[in-house]
């Protein structure tokens, strides 16, 4: 990585080395199993449980993710709080956040009523990377770009392994298995890297 | 005799050394931070970071505030007004220092 060349730069690093843990990726890619599992057991729980059940687990990745974060994570990468440009520029996402997730709700209740047709990989492949682009924006982090394109070909290398080689499911499980495993694989590399680049120390009591 | 630049002089020297220097940057751009995270950023050891923080605390450029998270003591350190004010000052001392050099 370069060094920084302005303060404006100096700040926008100081950002990215707090929030390159690798967790968001861990909890990114247990949310997007659900589109990898959830079609194998649709058969047997339905729908509706097929989905529900991963609450539990998500509830239990995200306690987990807090827990690591506190406990070995901060102590090694240490805390920090932002000026008003950077708190400024987060609250102006979060309207941003909102707005589009009401959107896709919106999109989501049209095509519930019937009131909306559209090939099923295509709502998939224009949110996933959508999302994607805002978590790579907020975290001005270049890798949340790449998962963007990857996740716009997922629904739709599916689809082509449904049409053309018979995968069941419309090819999701092993498509989004493929994008939720590297997303997984890729936070727990980089909290690895965290903990190996900054061993718990002794700081002889100076804090 | 030899003229005196006036303008070297008027240059904070409490700032001015590296690793303060860097340490003021870094406060500069953040409402505050612990002493993990600085030493991480400025890759000084603790006696070091110790010390130039001291030197900074003694000028009145930054506080350090020493608080508890659970058990363990954790200490915020912040820039103070006075210390942003030098910051700024000695920003564009030092910016007008070196654009009057002749190319």
């Amino acid at each position: 990585m370069n060094p920084p060349t302005s303060l404006k730069d100096l700040e926008r690093s100081l950002y990215r080395s707090s929030t390159q843990d690798g967790l968001i990726d861990i909890q990114v890619g247990s949310v997007l199993l659900v589109f990898a599992i959830a079609p194998l057991l649709s058969a047997r729980l339905g729908d509706f449980w097929s989905s529900a059940i991963f609450l539990p687990f998500w509830a239990a990745v995200f306690y987990a993710a807090r827990v690591f974060r506190r406990s070995q994570l901060q102590p090694r990468i240490g805390q920090i709080k932002f000026g008003p440009y950077r708190i400024k520029r987060l609250k102006n996402l979060t309207s941003f956040i909102l707005v589009f997730n009401l959107a896709a709700f919106g999109l989501g209740l049209l095509a519930f009523f019937g009131l909306l047709e559209f090939p099923g990989w295509l709502p998939l492949s224009i949110l996933l990377p959508a999302g994607f682009c805002l978590v790579g924006y907020t975290l001005e982090s270049s890798r949340f770009y790449l998962y963007a394109i990857i996740s716009a070909l997922t629904p739709i290398t599916g689809e082509y392994l449904f049409r053309n080689h018979g995968f069941s499911h419309h090819g999701y499980p092993i498509a989004f298995g493929v994008l939720s495993g590297t997303i997984l694989a890729w936070g727990i590399i980089l909290s690895i890297r965290v903990i190996r680049k900054y061993p718990l120390e002794d700081n002889g009591g100076r804090e | 005799m030899p003229e005196k630049n006036t303008h070297m002089e008027e240059i904070d020297l409490i700032i001015h050394a590296p690793a303060r220097l860097k340490i003021m940057m870094i406060l500069y751009v953040v409402e505050s931070l612990d002493y993990v995270f600085l030493k991480n950023q400025t890759d000084l050891s603790w006696g070091n970071l110790a010390t130039h923080l001291g030197k900074l605390e003694n000028a009145g450029y930054v506080t350090i505030e020493k608080g508890y998270q659970g058990k363990k003591p954790h200490s915020l350190i912040q820039l103070t007004p006075q210390g942003r004010t030098a910051f700024k000052a000695y920003k564009n001392k030092f910016q007008q220092l070196l654009g009057d050099l002749p190319e």
